[in-house]
């Protein structure tokens, strides 16, 4: 089963991380899923792949009412993303999920209806949750040709997908990042080979480090925080990606 | 704990046979339909040849207008088995995404603290019952629709037979009625055996 950290609170807001279950087949890459909680609302972000669906579902939904999911916010189209959909949607068929309008016809074959989906504009928006507002940003082929962060605010907590991912050895799971110069390297070759373009690249740095950020949590790995986060933002700002090497 | 909790590993491996045994089903069903069409041309050749042969093919040329409806009577009913097939294999897998989808769900419900998911696991459950039954109406209507074809078949084979002895009547005709009849009970023939090992089918039988 996975765990829940409470990683934001003030409040009925939080940010609650669902991360590492030690019973997760090692073919299974690892995701991080993470609730958002304001009001009585909850919005699920990259709620996971199907198999790995009944560890988050246990994990979430012992902080959780999961029929009180609003919506699911889906960064891009990938299985690790949202190949659940279809699962979450038997416990609350009314639930929204967020997407780019790029994957608005892709995304409905892991399940859903028409009115299931709202689609995401290239230039981002905002999504309510009980009055908290969410701002979808722009991450388009860091990795996927449609992808997007997902920025609070009010929490200074930005949820970036696969930027600032690491595929980290086994042993090495704590939940933020400790040292960041022996944690980039693992996070190196991810960013290089699946980041598809220099110019996407640098117009996200340029945009993030305009913004706020306390806490820049990734899909995979561990969350940047304090400090942390202008230090990887430098970091990929500097390196070369769209390589294979070999 | 519901039914679904203690039975749905046992009906994966179950499903995943009758959609083999459907795919099997409908791969002979296709070519029985091929098969039937020629019979069709052939009844149609049969016909222009008795009207040739006259007064001679008489008896041959009311059988072999026999053999023409029969021939339509037996594409209607292939059309007919095929949209059956058709039902079967997409019921079937409609059950296979509810045993993938109940799989998951039993296990969230076991892994839960506070049992969420036991009443979507119940819905689930109903849902999985609906497709079950309706498979199982479809397989009935399968077998029924079986039976009929073979049946009709049956009758094919004695309409066949009786062309070839009238043909032995058709004089100066008499060789080419002979074969046009000769390869129109071989045809029946092998559909009959074709049919006859769809109804053998484990699908039907339940082995």
């Amino acid at each position: 089963m996975k765990t829940t950290k409470t990683i934001f609170q003030e409040g009925n807001h939080k940010w609650i991380a669902i991360v590492r279950d030690p019973e997760k087949p090692n073919y299974l890459i690892d995701t991080n899923e993470y609730l958002v909680t304001h009001g009585g609302q909850g919005l699920l972000i990259d709620p996971g792949g199907a198999e790995i669906f009944p560890a988050v579902f246990s994990a979430l939904s012992s902080e959780f009412d999961p029929s009180a999911l609003a919506g699911i916010f889906a960064s891009h189209q990938d299985p690790d993303i949202c190949s659940s959909l279809a699962l979450w949607l038997e416990f609350n068929p009314k639930m929204r999920c967020h997407v780019s309008w790029l994957w608005g016809s892709f995304i409905p074959h892991f399940g859903g209806t028409a009115e299931t989906f709202t689609m995401i504009p290239d230039e981002g928006s905002d999504l309510s949750l009980d009055g908290l507002m969410l701002r979808a940003v722009p991450a388009h082929y860091l990795h996927s040709s449609g992808n997007f962060n997902l920025y609070d605010k009010v929490a200074k907590v930005m949820f970036s997908g696969d930027i600032g991912a690491a595929l980290l050895p086994p042993g090495e799971d704590s939940l933020f990042v400790e040292n960041f110069d022996s944690h980039i390297r693992h996070a190196e070759g991810f960013h290089r080979r699946w980041m598809g373009s220099n110019e996407a690249k640098r117009r996200w740095c340029e945009r993030v480090s305009q913004m706020e950020i306390d806490m820049l949590c990734p899909q995979h790995g561990a969350i940047y925080q304090g400090a942390d986060v202008q230090r990887f933002i430098n970091w990929f700002d500097e390196l070369q990606v769209g390589i294979v090497s070999g | 704990m519901t039914t679904a909790l203690t039975t749905i590993s046992s009906k994966a491996p179950q499903a995943g046979v009758d959609l083999l045994r459907i795919v099997r089903i409908n791969e002979e069903i296709k070519s029985v339909v091929g098969v039937a069409f020629k019979i069709n041309i052939m009844a149609l050749n049969a016909i222009f040849l008795a009207k040739r042969a006259g007064t001679a093919a008489r008896g041959f040329g009311v059988l072999s207008n026999e053999l023409r409806v029969f021939s339509q009577d037996l594409r209607d009913c292939m059309g007919a088995l095929t949209g059956l097939i058709h039902g079967c294999v997409n019921e079937v897998s409609l059950v296979l995404q509810d045993i993938r989808h109940t799989r998951l769900l039993r296990q969230a419900a076991e892994m839960s603290p506070k049992s969420q998911a036991v009443p979507v696991l119940r819905a689930r459950e109903i849902e999985n019952d609906r497709h079950t039954q309706r498979l199982a109406s479809l397989r009935k209507q399968l077998k029924r629709a079986l039976e009929d074809a073979f049946q009709m078949v049956e009758l094919g084979g004695v309409l066949a037979k009786s062309a070839k002895i009238e043909a032995a009547y058709g004089q100066s005709f008499a060789v080419p009625l002979a074969q046009v009849s000769g390869e129109f009970d071989n045809i029946v023939e092998e559909i009959r055996t074709s049919l006859e090992s769809l109804r053998r089918s484990a699908f039907f039988t339940g082995n």
